[in-house]
């Protein structure tokens, strides 16, 4: 048949051209010779699709502001050169999966020869990548990787920025102390996942030295879309808090439900309320507290230039509750290199290791093992609308307890 | 042959490449692996396991877990195959029992199962924050070991192309049935096949582990990632030795490309190309006319059977097998006594008794649904009857598996032939040599016998045609001449007259009498052709709706009212 | 323990496994009739649920309506996809056809999911359609699942009366039990294939609208939702409608209280060993006859 004929020899012909392509591109860029010519690279994947991508497909359009709005600003000033150089910052998508992140960065290492990297997110691709970064001698700034044993290992070239289970909610419990009367008891619910655990095991323990008692303690999977079970424990332990630890997307059908089953509380907390839990669940996100990495309007160095890269990317930091961290870090690494005053990998390495860095939410600083940690703002939903309720210093409006919408 | 020097250039990466090269062929060896791996199972035996990609994962947990206790790096390895195997060995006894799509929704459906099982079993699996591992990460090493397990897989593929084993799981891909006649046990074949295949999947699965460092229940159980190997080894061809690697080598080179080159829908262009190969070449790369006519290329393309030795056409002095004494241990060779074979309320066979003693040629016959081919299935176990007993020279078949039975000395026929379909006809006959009870040849041995078989029922000249191609008359002799290659005491003859014209009826007539003088093989025959029983049977059997009618000879058969009635109805005539 | 929470769990099983049988429905009919195993069922559930929503948020179309239009252009598309993509392979040799159909099925399914996500976006989305629950004493019931099983129910019975009286309905149960006593009584086989293939993809509309109205939807999760329709098709018995929803029904009561008492995180595993013990105990499913 001709139409099978065609269709084979386009296949024939691409077979044929992907062999050879994929053997040639085993090279594509030169190692740099020259040390001042030419733009500064940083090499990094991002989760565009797959499991990750709801968190940062559009981190792919941001990251390219980010290179021309920086680009704009001047550039990183390397001493050694005297000169300011541009950036330039390659980046593939690691859909998600562990393997190919740890190929492309093989890649961006030895193919396209990059000076930096930048990235990975997420523990597990993290996990993978920190040891194609340890080996290869180039530092980097990860974004989203909060399993504590990457960072125990004794890696010299990983750092990151991240918000960790420890910092979470710590301005919440803080609000909390200062209520009267304060909540007795709460009741955990957490997806299963790395993360949202962490959070619950270490707010359990903080919660019952606050003397709110913990009375219960579920988990459940991402997977899961009947809620009735959960909603029924719920119900019928009528605990004044109940804290959900859970991505967005997961938590939405349990806090319909939740509001279906008339499941009642002086308060509830997720702690990812993003702009799309609260828009989608309309009247039912009333009065729900939760926490936020950075609003924009908040003053604070580079905030500036991380607006205008927000606005022109189209990235509501309210729906993509991670994009400061990685935002950060790019700045982190930026600043190193200038601070460095050249490209050499191990004094760049050296200023990340021993520094303070800046960034529109506070000063940087690496600790034991390259962790840094970003603190939270309290959130709650009051008439529609997401505000900040703590800590004082920020707040827009007090916090609501208990919560009529939730009584 | 080219493929050796993909194999010489694939050793040679660490030493020429840079890491990013050396990366990228641990990519596609780990896929190539588990793609080749997983094609014994499919390719070779007929079983479509969607969920191969769980012993890969299976095996990772294991070397994960063990790994961080402390266990060394090669016993991390060989605990992770070892694993895997154990858990298909267990998973054989369910899963077995299931064919085709069905096997195929099962085997699909262990992958979210094992990942569930990984996320909750939190003590063994440390759940949802995974294992992370503080290995020493020998790029060369992890790559010498998965080369030499890639290696490793090639030479299982043309092992089995050539060995006994390869020859009994293309047998059960074809007929699994027809497979346990001609004495194949089939469940330790396909439970080794599985075995085997889950030991590579586990290993490269540890080595993976291995090389991420760190693994959690979706990097290693994920459904996106499960069925690319499949998809690959599909794309090259399944059931080529071949075929696998030439997937790997384009799908992994041409995802690697896409993710590098393509800003977006990279997954969309590489969904289109498996789409266009399922609705073009489902038969995968290494089938297509084309390719065949480059002749390099077509080299790669071999199906298996291309590598059957030649027949000289010498039939040779030496008898065939050493016949069968005309006088046994037992007077009988078959004894059916009181034999019932219900299907739910309805008796297909109804206390039925035969003697028969040896050299006999006895002819069975009754109006279409009389339980004549149901007989013949309690008696070479295909069915298991109800009551009754069959007793065959001596031995009781009571509790025998079919391939037991087989074993004991019956062959049979069809009633439409049902011949080992992809395979030649010099294999079918060779597959029933190497099979048969009495004096199993050798594979290789067997190869060559089977020409004398052919010859002797008389198509030695067809040895390499593809069974499913043969003509009617053709695939009829091609059954006689396997069902004669086993040796048997006792031939069972299905309606092999119908469709043939009377000088091929009459070949085939030549054909049994030779078999009962020349080899003193006792003969059963279904037959409708009156005058074809006629020329050869010592006397008749005749069924009707379950029950034997009269037993004697033919003309007291034909002229038997009750006879008459049975196929003609009340008012019928002689005749 | 308290009646009415089983009384809760099963009645929140019931809606749940109504939604799930659905979802079987179109597989059920295409497997029964055409054998085919397709891949992409699930995906295509998710894009239909994605589009009602997209449809309703940003069009400002009630389900009904988009509904509708989906039915129409899913049906369209199934009976091309089938035409061009899937009926030539069965002039091949039957493990050819086989191999062709699983590599055809799986690429629409990478393709749909990717397509779907760079178009619409990853985000779940769903159809905000809300009515206040209903309360029995201390029973409360979710009104949208309500509703949905209400619809659920009529579509069986529907379909049940379509497929015994009308003459494409006993066409395909003529073929779903006897192909090739179908081709000789001259019901036209690829025809009907084509048509029962286009007619599935029309009830797969509907699961994602309905689909949508309860749950979130996104282009990633259409392979496990397979995974579950399948579960349901077997345990319900290839072909038999009513079996299917009684099976959904009964899937969806078995997690519920699975969740409850052993907990939510092992629920997803339960349809899973149910579906490894029907297949092994009884292929022919709780409701099925002969085996397929």
């Amino acid at each position: 048949m001709k139409l099978s004929r065609v269709a084979l020899l386009g296949m024939a012909a691409a077979a044929i051209a992907s062999i050879s392509a994929g053997l040639a591109s085993s090279a594509s860029a030169a190692p740099r010779t020259d040390k001042c010519a030419g733009p500064i690279t940083f090499g990094t994947t991002i989760s565009a699709t797959g499991r990750n991508s709801t968190l940062a497909d559009r981190w792919v359009k941001m990251t390219e502001v980010f290179e021309t709005e920086f680009n704009k600003d001047g550039g990183i000033f390397i001493k050694e050169c005297n000169k300011s150089l541009p950036i330039k910052i390659i980046s593939y998508d690691d859909q998600s999966t562990p393997a190919t992140a740890v190929t492309l960065y093989e890649r961006l290492a030895t193919g396209d020869n990059v000076d930096f990297f930048l990235g990975p997110d997420w523990s597990a691709v993290s996990f993978a990548v920190s040891q194609v970064v340890e080996r290869h001698k180039i530092p980097t700034v990860m974004s989203n990787a909060s399993a504590a044993n990457i960072w125990t290992r004794g890696l010299k070239y990983i750092f990151g920025v991240q918000s960790t289970a420890e910092g979470w909610s710590n301005n919440y419990f803080e609000m909390l102390k200062g209520l009267s009367p304060g909540p007795k008891t709460i009741f955990f619910v957490a997806q299963d996942n790395l993360l949202t655990k962490d959070v619950v095991a270490h707010f359990s323990k903080k919660a019952e030295a606050q003397g709110i008692k913990v009375i219960g303690s579920e988990v459940f999977s991402p997977e899961l879309k009947d809620f009735t079970a959960l909603a029924l424990k719920l119900r019928s332990a009528k605990p004044d808090l109940i804290y959900i630890a859970s991505y967005d997307a997961p938590a939405l059908p349990l806090i319909q439900q939740m509001r279906q089953m008339k499941v009642k509380a002086n308060g509830v907390h997720e702690i990812m309320t993003t702009g799309k839990l609260i828009r989608t669940l309309g009247k039912d996100a009333e009065g729900l507290s939760g926490e936020l990495s950075w609003l924009p309007g908040t003053k604070g160095d580079y905030s500036e230039l991380i607006e205008r890269v927000l606005k022109a990317s189209d990235v509501d930091v309210m729906d993509y509750l991670w994009t400061i961290n990685r935002l950060n870090a790019y700045l982190v690494m930026m600043q190193a290199v200038e601070r460095a005053g050249t490209l050499d990998r191990d004094k760049v390495r050296d200023v990340l290791d021993k520094g303070t860095f800046k960034s529109p939410v506070g000063p940087i600083t690496f600790h034991e093992g390259g962790i840094s940690d970003v603190p939270a703002f309290t959130t709650q939903v009051q008439d529609g609308k997401a505000v900040i309720v703590a800590p004082p210093s920020v707040a827009q409006k007090p916090f609501i307890y208990p919560s009529p919408s939730w009584q | 042959m080219l493929m050796p020097l993909v194999f010489v250039a694939a050793a040679a990466v660490p030493f020429v490449t840079q890491s990013y090269g050396l990366a990228f062929s641990i990519s596609l060896l780990s896929a190539f692996i588990l793609a080749q791996s997983w094609d014994w199972l499919d390719g070779k035996a007929g079983y479509t396991n969607l969920g191969h990609f769980a012993f890969f994962g299976v095996g990772a947990y294991a070397f994960a877990i063990l790994s961080s206790k402390g266990v060394a790096i090669y016993w991390g390895i060989a605990a992770g195959a070892l694993a895997a195997m154990i858990t298909a060995l267990v998973l054989s006894f369910p899963l077995f029992r299931l064919r085709g799509n069905y096997f195929a929704f099962a085997t699909l459906a262990l992958l979210p199962l094992f990942e569930i099982l990984a996320f909750n079993l939190t003590d063994i699996t440390k759940g949802a924050d995974g294992i992370p591992l503080s290995l020493p990460r020998q790029i060369n090493l992890l790559y010498g070991l998965l080369l030499g397990g890639a290696l490793a897989a090639v030479g299982v593929s043309f092992w089995l192309d050539r060995s006994r084993f390869g020859f009994a799981l293309k047998a059960i891909r074809n007929d699994e049935q027809v497979a346990e006649t001609s004495g194949i046990r089939i469940f330790p074949m396909k439970c080794a096949v599985f075995m085997l295949g889950s030991a590579f999947a586990g290993f490269a699965g540890a080595i993976q582990a291995w090389y991420l460092g760190y693994i959690d229940p979706p990097t290693v159980f994920g459904l996106d990632v499960a069925l690319i190997p499949i998809a690959m080894a599909l794309f090259g061809g399944s059931g080529l030795i071949w075929g696998p690697l030439v997937g790997v080598l384009i799908l992994g080179t041409v995802h690697d490309l896409l993710l590098t080159h393509l800003p977006v829908l990279q997954t969309t262009a590489y969904g289109l190309l498996v789409l266009l190969i399922g609705r073009f070449l489902p038969g995968g790369l290494l089938r297509t006319k084309l390719l065949k006519k480059v002749p390099f290329l077509a080299s790669l393309a071999q199906e298996h059977h291309d590598f059957a030795p030649s027949f000289s056409g010498d039939l040779g002095a030496t008898p065939l097998f050493s016949p069968n004494a005309r006088t046994e241990n037992a007077s009988l060779v078959l004894d059916v006594q009181g034999v019932v074979m219900r299907f739910g309320g309805n008796a297909a066979v109804n206390d039925v008794s035969l003697q028969i003693k040896p050299g006999e040629v006895i002819g069975l016959v009754g109006p279409n649904g009389s339980g004549k081919t149901t007989l013949f299935n309690c008696i070479s176990k295909v069915y298991e009857p109800t009551s009754g007993s069959i007793v065959l020279s001596g031995q009781s078949l009571a509790s025998k598996r079919r391939d037991e039975v087989a074993h004991l000395g019956i062959g049979r026929t069809y009633q439409n032939p049902r011949p080992f379909g992809d395979l030649t006809v010099i294999e079918n006959i060779a597959i029933a040599l190497m099979f048969r009870g009495r004096d199993p040849l050798h594979h290789k041995q067997a190869l060559v016998e089977a020409g004398r078989f052919a010859e002797f029922a008389g198509i030695g000249d067809k040895l390499s045609v593809r069974a499913d191609t043969l003509s009617l008359q053709d695939k009829k002799v091609l059954e006689f001449a396997r069902a004669l290659a086993s040796a048997p005491r006792l031939l069972l003859v299905d309606e092999v007259a119908s469709g043939l014209t009377p000088t091929e009826v009459h070949r085939f007539i030549a054909l049994l009498r030779a078999a009962r003088d020349q080899y003193g093989v006792t003969i059963i025959w279904v037959e409708h052709i009156f005058w074809a029983l006629a020329e050869i049977v010592d006397r008749i059997v005749v069924l009707e709706s379950g029950t034997k009618l009269m037993e004697g000879s033919i003309e007291e058969a034909v002229n038997n009212q009750r006879v008459q009635e049975a196929y003609f109805g009340s008012k019928g005539e002689a005749a | 323990m308290d009646i009415t929470i089983y009384l809760q769990l099963m009645i929140g099983g019931i809606l749940l496994g109504g939604i799930y049988a659905l979802v079987a429905f179109g597989l059920s009919l295409i497997y029964g009739v055409v054998r085919i195993l397709n891949f992409s069922h699930g995906t295509l559930v998710a894009i239909g649920g994605i589009l009602a929503s997209l449809a309703y948020t940003d069009l400002g179309l009630p389900p009904y309506v988009s509904g509708i239009a989906l039915v129409l252009a899913f049906g369209l598309f199934g009976r091309l996809f089938f035409q061009f993509l899937l009926e030539p392979l069965s002039a091949r040799t039957p493990k050819e056809a086989e191999i062709g159909v699983v590599l055809v099925t799986v690429g629409a399914l990478l393709m749909m999911s990717d397509i779907a996500a760079f178009l619409a976006g990853p985000t779940p989305k769903n159809i905000p359609v809300r009515f206040d629950p209903i309360e029995l004493g201390d029973l409360i019931l979710s009104s949208t699942q309500v509703y949905a099983l209400a619809g659920i129910i009529l579509l069986t019975v529907a379909l049940h009366f379509f497929l015994r009286y009308s003459w494409f309905g006993r066409a395909i149960r003529a073929v779903s039990q006897d192909a090739f006593g179908a081709t000789i009584s001259a019901i036209p086989g690829k025809t009907l294939h084509g048509n029962t293939f286009a007619f599935g993809c029309g009830l797969v509309a509907i699961a994602g609208v309905l689909y949508a109205t309860m749950f979130p939807v996104d282009p990633y999760m259409g392979f496990s939702l397979t995974v579950k329709a399948f579960t349901i098709i077997i345990l319900g018995g290839i072909g038999n409608l009513t079996g299917s929803l009684l099976a959904g029904i009964l899937l969806g009561v078995v997690e519920s209280l699975a969740a409850f008492l052993i907990g939510s995180e092992w629920a997803p595993g339960i349809s899973i060993m149910l579906l490894l013990i029907i297949l092994v105990v009884r292929p022919q499913g709780i409701f099925g006859g002969k085996p397929a």
